[in-house]
């Protein structure tokens, strides 16, 4: 059994009272891992992400987050959520929003500390976004508000890294540089990110995990557009993505 | 007429603090659910002859919690079970009034404050609780924010959401009471969330919105108080208009700014 299980799911089952969401899923992830979670709609990845964080507790089975159940684990993952759901002329800056990452690991009383500021820096130096640190967040581009909520996601210090569709709603120029960014981060943080573009993402992950209720793992190199349509139970195009500046 | 304007002053450090919250949070209708419900407290208050300020107080805390686990629990009847407590609260406070015996002159003054009979031991409760405030909103600032903000990120945090959002409707029903005694119930929620407003327009922090928010206050109450004074308005309604005023000049100026 390997030592460097970071998250370790077995024989899991959830339902909301109805109909199971999750059956007997089953994974073991390993440190500096880069898993991509696809599925359609519905499909359950946001619950079983939310399992991971321990919002939700299983019906049946078990997890383990770097050998602690979730609860205990809180601290150890970054997050990114799917939808922004706040208002982008709500007053703050880059700089406040990114120190929120520290809530539950600074003083539950009081401002942030210096610790929190070197951290909340670090993180925004880590995603290029240093220089817009005094600016309103309603001022920024959809990439730099995606960039401010990953920092945000880094700022605890997490050692795994989840995000929610982190390019749901941004041109292919800025999808390519957040997963450049993320495959930097790679090096030393596990990363999970769900999304829809598999063909895309398929050159920066190591392992595709299919969520439809059960959950299925593929190594990169298995992923054919068969695999996809089957598990998505309809015919769906492969989209070969060509990118020009992929050299400099 | 020197203790209406220390009034004003000591209630736009409230409004300021408290409205800011609210106006980002966008939880005014819940604040005037608040705000009016209060008047069965006072009712009871008059009623059993205590001051109706302490009747409000326990009133406004009583509504706090409960609206606040309404909003939590019921989300998809929140609007309609406000609705309910909001009229529900001031039905009682008018029957309790009407089975006071004596004059009811009263009812016009909880109803739309009377700033120019507020005493010094009112303005020694507005001070407490503005302290009070002060001292909360200083502690948990940034769990506050993180709150109105995004929630669901502070509740990944471990955050207790709940906890900290029926904290936070306690501090806008202190502010309501406070409030009460400037302007009256009826209009208490527009100054609890238009010196914010307006304030919102210009600044690019919560902090700062607040100072702004205060400082406003502060204008628009000696305002609303220099205005009525001469042809001998009632204050209340006079400030609220001022207020009123300055909110509708100032959004059509900044929408016209950020088109040009």
């Amino acid at each position: 059994m390997s030592t460097d299980s970071v998250i370790k799911i077995k024989n899991l089952d959830f339902s909301y009272g109805g109909p199971k969401i999750l059956e007997n899923i089953e994974i073991d992830i390993q440190r500096n891992e880069f898993i991509g979670m696809v599925g359609p709609n519905g499909s359950g990845k946001t619950t079983l992400l939310k399992i991971i964080m321990g919002v939700l507790t299983p019906d049946k089975g078990t997890v383990k987050i770097l050998g602690n159940p979730p609860s205990q684990s809180v601290q150890e993952i970054g997050y990114m959520p799917q939808f922004t759901p706040f208002s982008r002329d709500f007053p703050i800056s880059v700089e406040e929003t990114v120190l929120m990452g520290r809530l539950g690991k600074t003083s539950s009383i009081g401002f942030y500390n210096n610790a929190d500021k070197r951290a909340a820096e670090k993180a925004m130096n880590d995603v290029e976004i240093l220089d817009l640190r005094k600016r309103v967040i309603g001022s920024l581009s959809g990439g730099q508000l995606q960039r401010v909520l990953i920092a945000r996601a880094l700022t605890c210090e997490p050692q795994i890294l989840i995000l929610d569709e982190p390019t749901a709603n941004v041109d292919m120029k800025v999808e390519k540089d957040i997963f450049d960014l993320l495959k930097q981060l790679n090096e030393k943080i596990t990363i999970i990110v769900v999304t829809h573009d598999i063909g895309f993402i398929s050159q920066y992950i190591d392992r595709v995990a299919c969520i439809n209720r059960t959950l299925i793992c593929h190594p990169t190199s298995e992923l054919t557009g068969e695999t996809i349509e089957k598990m998505y139970g309809a015919h769906m195009h492969m989209v070969h993505h060509h990118h020009e500046d992929e050299n400099h | 007429m020197q203790n209406a304007i220390i009034g004003g002053i000591l209630a736009s450090v409230a409004c300021g603090v408290v409205g800011s919250y609210v106006v980002v949070k966008r939880i005014g209708y819940l604040a005037g659910g608040i705000a009016h419900s209060v008047l069965g407290g006072m009712g009871i208050a008059y009623y059993l002859g205590r001051p109706p300020i302490e009747g409000a107080l326990v009133a406004a805390l009583v509504f706090a919690v409960v609206l606040g686990w309404v909003s939590l629990k019921m989300q998809q009847q929140e609007d309609t079970v406000i609705g309910a407590l909001w009229a529900g609260g001031m039905a009682v406070g008018i029957l309790f009034i009407s089975q006071t015996p004596g004059y009811n002159v009263d009812l016009m003054s909880f109803l739309f404050g009377n700033i120019l009979m507020i005493s010094s031991d009112d303005l020694l409760w507005i001070a407490g609780l503005d302290l009070l405030i002060l001292l909360i909103v200083f502690l948990f600032y940034k769990q506050f924010l993180a709150l109105s903000f995004d929630e669901e990120f502070a509740r990944l945090r471990g955050i207790p959401v709940e906890r900290f959002y029926l904290l936070f409707l306690t501090l806008v029903a202190l502010t309501v009471v406070i409030l009460i005694q400037i302007v009256g119930l009826i209009l208490v929620i527009a100054l609890l969330t238009l010196p914010a407003a307006v304030s919102g327009h210009y600044v690019r922090s919560l902090n700062l919105m607040m100072l702004l928010a205060t400082v406003l206050g502060v204008f628009f109450t000696t305002g609303g108080l220099a205005l009525s004074y001469q042809p001998d308005l009632p204050p209340g309604p006079t400030i609220i208009l001022v207020a009123g005023a300055f909110y509708l000049a100032s959004l059509i100026i900044t929408r016209f700014w950020k088109r040009v």
